[in-house]
């Protein structure tokens, strides 16, 4: 590469180029560069409606995951701090908690929204 | 964000039953302020910008919908407007500010504003149909000695915005952009921006635009019936539409509690620098928009300061005092125009170095504002 002096001079000239040098010498530069045209590629396809579908999915797939991570944590805690395992009477009692009819209610609408989507 | 990186910090507690954490709001939704700013182009529902506070919430954090109307600092206790009262063991402050428009004599008849969701609405009909015209940008900052306005750059980003929304309109030939910025800009005088490596590429940008700009404006009172907009330093100044960066302050609660030293009633509580303890209080600590910091009341700010606080808080419990340090360090992706976005950070010792507003910034900050910053909110990131 003819490069005017002053700039093939500068130590970052000089050390970037080391780095690129067994690229270069193997032909592996090119994969590089091509793989820069297809990310710019990418970023030219971007538009604003698809960024806020992307970021839509990112939500739904962050919060599923957080909320199903807090549930088994909060659930494995409250378990392991009761010693033994709950009486039958015990499980009844917690069915009718009203936070259980609503996790019942969610577990059986969602068996319900996958049916409806076969 | 705070409650949630508590919630894990102090998990061992949590489970031997020795702290519970409570998180009081007077609303049941948590909104995404920014996206009032996106409001005043159409580009955002209301339904876009906010989520039910406790979907946001580790489940181990409890949440109550009540407003806090007293602090009883001595007795550790707190009223709300239920009538409940609350006492804690550690508090902290995340009140944030209002804007006050009402505080310049004439600017909450004549003057819009985008810093809540009702105004930008209102911002928002003006613009889509001004056909030609003088929009007129004032910007406010409180009078306490070195505290910003909310979010340093959001004139700067709605100007931008504006200007290129009214292209994408068809009718920016015919409406004149005028921005203009006070005298007294915290430490600055006579500037264009908060820091001055940003308020020197300024210029360049705006005449690139065709963006009027003039220093030294310090919005004083404005006269609905003529719509002009006068100035401390004596000037008048016509307008059509005036976007003003209102005067803000705390939240009735916090100015009433009496701990703070602001000037003009405006609230702000002491803050301790380093640890963001109030000054003068036994366990009290402040985040966000309420303190008197220096730097940016953004939520970019809140991002560094919640996790200093959840340590020191954890170190009290543990250790018996504070042991981490906020650097005054703020980042953001600011949006230059409707497209481009420029990422910035800066902190106690360091200014923003501004660099060149590009696309893929602006798809960082569409992607901030309407996925991550969920995942931020929850504690995630
Ligand atoms: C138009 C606009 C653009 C912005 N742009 C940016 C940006 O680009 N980047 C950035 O980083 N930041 C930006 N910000 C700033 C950012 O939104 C705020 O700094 C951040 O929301 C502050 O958080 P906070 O918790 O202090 O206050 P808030 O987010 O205001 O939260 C305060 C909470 O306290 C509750 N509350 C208030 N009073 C009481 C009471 N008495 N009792 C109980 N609850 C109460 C409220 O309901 C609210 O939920 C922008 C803000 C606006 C308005």
């Amino acid at each position: 590469m003819n490069m005017p002096e002053d700039v093939s001079a500068t130590p970052g000239y000089s050390a970037l180029m080391a780095r690129l040098q067994p690229l270069i010498d193997s032909g592996r530069l090119d994969n590089i560069v091509d793989l820069l045209s297809l990310v710019s590629d990418l970023i030219d396809l971007l538009d604003a409606a698809t960024v806020e579908k992307l970021a839509n999915v990112f939500e739904e797939v962050t919060a599923s995951g957080w909320a199903a991570a807090n549930t088994l944590r909060m659930t494995r805690a409250e378990i392991m701090t009761q010693g033994k395992p709950p009486s039958l009477y015990a499980l009844l009692k917690l069915l009718n908690e009203e936070d259980t009819r609503k996790g019942v209610a969610v577990v059986l609408k969602t068996l319900n929204v996958i049916g409806r989507q076969l | 964000m705070l409650a949630n990186q508590l919630a894990r910090k102090l998990y061992p507690e949590i489970l031997r039953g020795e702290v519970s954490i409570l998180l009081l709001s007077d609303c049941p939704d948590h909104y995404y302020k920014p996206a009032f700013m996106y409001v005043a182009f159409n580009l955002y529902f209301k339904e876009e910008l906010k989520r039910p506070e406790r979907s946001l919430l580790r489940p181990e954090i409890g949440f109550q919908v009540e407003k806090v109307t007293r602090f009883d600092f001595a007795g550790q206790r707190l009223k709300t407007s239920s009538g409940k009262p609350f006492s804690y063991d550690f508090l902290v402050i995340a009140t944030g500010c209002l804007p006050a428009p009402e505080r310049i004599e004439g600017l909450q008849e004549a003057g819009d504003h985008f810093y809540q969701y009702d105004p930008a609405r209102q911002l928002a009909q003006r613009l889509s149909t001004i056909e030609k015209g003088r929009i007129f940008i004032s910007v406010s900052f409180p009078q306490t000695p070195n505290v910003p306005h909310q979010c340093g750059i959001a004139p700067v980003e709605t100007t931008l915005m504006l200007d290129d929304y009214l292209r994408r309109r068809g009718v920016r030939d015919k409406v004149e952009i005028i921005y203009t910025y006070p005298t007294t800009a915290q430490l600055l005088r006579n500037c264009l921006f908060l820091q001055r490596p940003t308020g020197e590429i300024l210029p360049a940008i705006f005449e690139q635009k065709d963006i009027h700009y003039q220093r030294g404006f310090t919005l004083s009172r404005v006269d609905p019936d003529a719509k002009i907009a006068y100035s401390a330093e004596d000037e008048a100044q016509p307008f059509d539409i005036l976007m003003a960066t209102p005067p803000i302050r705390a939240v009735d609660a916090v100015l009433e509690c009496g701990v703070s030293q602001a000037q003009n009633d405006e609230g702000w509580l002491p803050t301790n620098h380093e640890t963001l303890q109030v000054y003068g209080l036994e366990n009290v600590y402040v985040i966000g928009d309420t303190v008197d910091l220096p730097v940016s009341k953004a939520g970019g700010s809140c991002h560094n300061q919640a996790p200093v606080i959840a340590n020191n808080i954890a170190a009290e419990i543990r250790l018996g005092k504070p042991v981490s340090v906020y650097d005054g360090r703020v980042q953001a992706v600011a949006q230059m125009g409707l497209n481009a976005g420029m990422p910035l950070w800066y902190d106690y010792s360091r200014d923003v170095q501004p660099t060149p507003p590009t696309k893929i910034g602006g798809l960082l900050r569409n992607g901030f504002n309407r996925g991550l910053y969920w995942a931020v909110a929850r504690g995630m990131l």
